[in-house]
């Protein structure tokens, strides 16, 4: 069996700390030992962004990083957009438009997006391509996607 | 799940000791072609030193001698910081041309090198810069030339317990247009199937490829026809190109479409950088 290390980290707002097995995946960690399973599984090459969580407020794909490298840092997946019951505004507008068909990919395009509302709060086409340009939707919802995340932006 | 050891690295000293004594020691910085790697069993890594946090390796700043990328610097920083945006166009498009966005969050410009790929997209731009590579290592410190580092397919010019500290663009600038152009299957996360970056020197230009040879090389046909031969025509000096490389098949395009895929992007790049 794997060495243990321990860690600490932050996770949707709150400190935790745990043992995480060298070797796992933070996709993984996340899903298996946090318990939270809106982050997706896909490719687990870095291809198709359905595993995208915010590291330190940044999109990165959970699937290229290990676990153990979250010690220290503050960590956010889509578990941690909604506020006391209610969605996030980024998450109401992919309702409102419909922006998934299978909803796979879904987790991780919001947290890609959320990243991106955070450093451009009125991001045009070219801003939406570039930060989604990890993000795969085998369904093809890219127009509404694109559309709730403007519609997002205007509240 | 694979079985490896993990250490985070506090000092520099700490990284070369550890790759000097063990077998199958394996740097992480951003871990995007690492990762992948030894989970489709390319690398067998028996312990990662993780050395991404370590302060040495962190710098990214401007001087009078040019700009210092530490090896802990991501892609994303160094395609948006500011001097680089501003006075070298051709090294943020090559850095901007990796992967994805959230890949460029964690990929480094020194892994980009250090994995050796001869598609490697900064590559192209850094040997149109004449970039030096920092190395370090517990015998000291030595400079190499980017166009020396690369050694083949997946291989580079580091020995044994040393690994890059940084990516150094010298003074002066080139003060010319610069660009890389990429031809992949998507438009983001693939490979380039030919990567062309072509700079502008003011009288002469200098051309550099990816994905065309066992490493990236430049195109001294066709800059020796620019340059000394004063050719203008520069579909006839594109075709000269062909002299230039030994292109593969691959699941990424054959080796007719590569040459002809080149001499396209080069004479592209020369009617966009050396006027039509």
């Amino acid at each position: 069996m794997s060495e243990k290390i321990t860690i600490n980290f932050t996770v949707n707002g709150d400190g935790d700390v745990r043992e995480a097995v060298v070797g796992q995946t933070l996709l993984k960690f996340i899903r298996e030992e946090l318990h939270l399973t809106g982050t997706k599984e896909g490719c687990e090459i870095g291809e198709c962004g359905a595993c995208t969580v915010l590291l330190n407020g940044k999109p990165v794909n959970s699937c290229l990083v290990l676990a153990v490298e979250l010690d220290g840092k503050d960590l956010v997946t889509i578990e941690g957009l909604s506020k006391n019951g209610k969605l996030d505004s980024l998450q109401q507008a992919f309702i409102d438009h419909a922006a998934f068909q299978c909803g796979y990919c879904t987790p991780g395009m919001i947290m890609a997006s959320k990243a991106l509302l955070e450093r451009k709060p009125k991001p045009d086409d070219e801003d939406i391509n570039e930060a989604l340009s990890g993000n795969l939707c085998r369904c093809g919802a890219y127009q509404e996607i694109r559309e709730a995340i403007k519609a997002s932006s205007r509240t | 799940m694979l079985s490896y050891e993990y250490v985070k690295c506090t000092a520099l000293n700490q990284a070369f000791q550890l790759l000097e004594k063990g077998e199958k020691v394996y740097p992480l910085a951003g871990g995007t072609d690492l990762i992948v790697g030894m989970r489709g069993g390319k690398f067998a890594a028996k312990m990662l030193i993780d050395i991404k946090e370590l302060e040495e390796l962190n710098v990214l700043k401007e001087d009078d001698q040019g700009i210092t990328i530490g090896a802990g610097i991501t892609l994303n920083a160094v395609s948006n910081y500011a001097p680089i945006l501003k006075n070298i166009r051709i090294l943020a498009e090559g850095c901007h041309s990796v992967g994805s966005y959230s890949i460029r969050n964690r990929a480094t410009i020194a892994g980009n090198i250090c994995n050796a790929s001869p598609a490697a997209d900064t590559a192209a731009s850094l040997y149109c810069l004449d970039a030096v590579i920092n190395v370090c290592g517990s015998g000291g410190s030595r400079s190499v030339p980017v166009e020396e580092f690369f050694t083949g397919p997946g291989s580079n010019a580091l020995k044994k317990g040393e690994l890059v500290s940084s990516v150094f663009i010298p003074k002066p600038y080139p003060q010319g247009k610069g660009i890389y152009i990429k031809a992949s299957r998507t438009g983001s996360v693939d490979l380039a199937t030919v990567g062309v970056a072509v700079q502008n020197l003011g009288k002469t230009v200098k051309i550099a490829i990816g994905a065309v040879a066992p490493t990236p090389v430049r195109a001294f046909s066709v800059e020796r026809a620019v340059n000394e031969n004063g050719e203008k025509d520069w579909a006839k000096a594109a075709k000269l190109v062909h002299d230039d490389i030994s292109p593969i098949t691959d699941l990424r395009g054959s080796r007719e479409y590569r040459y002809h895929m080149v001499e396209v992007l080069v004479r592209r790049g020369l009617e966009q950088t050396m006027g039509v």
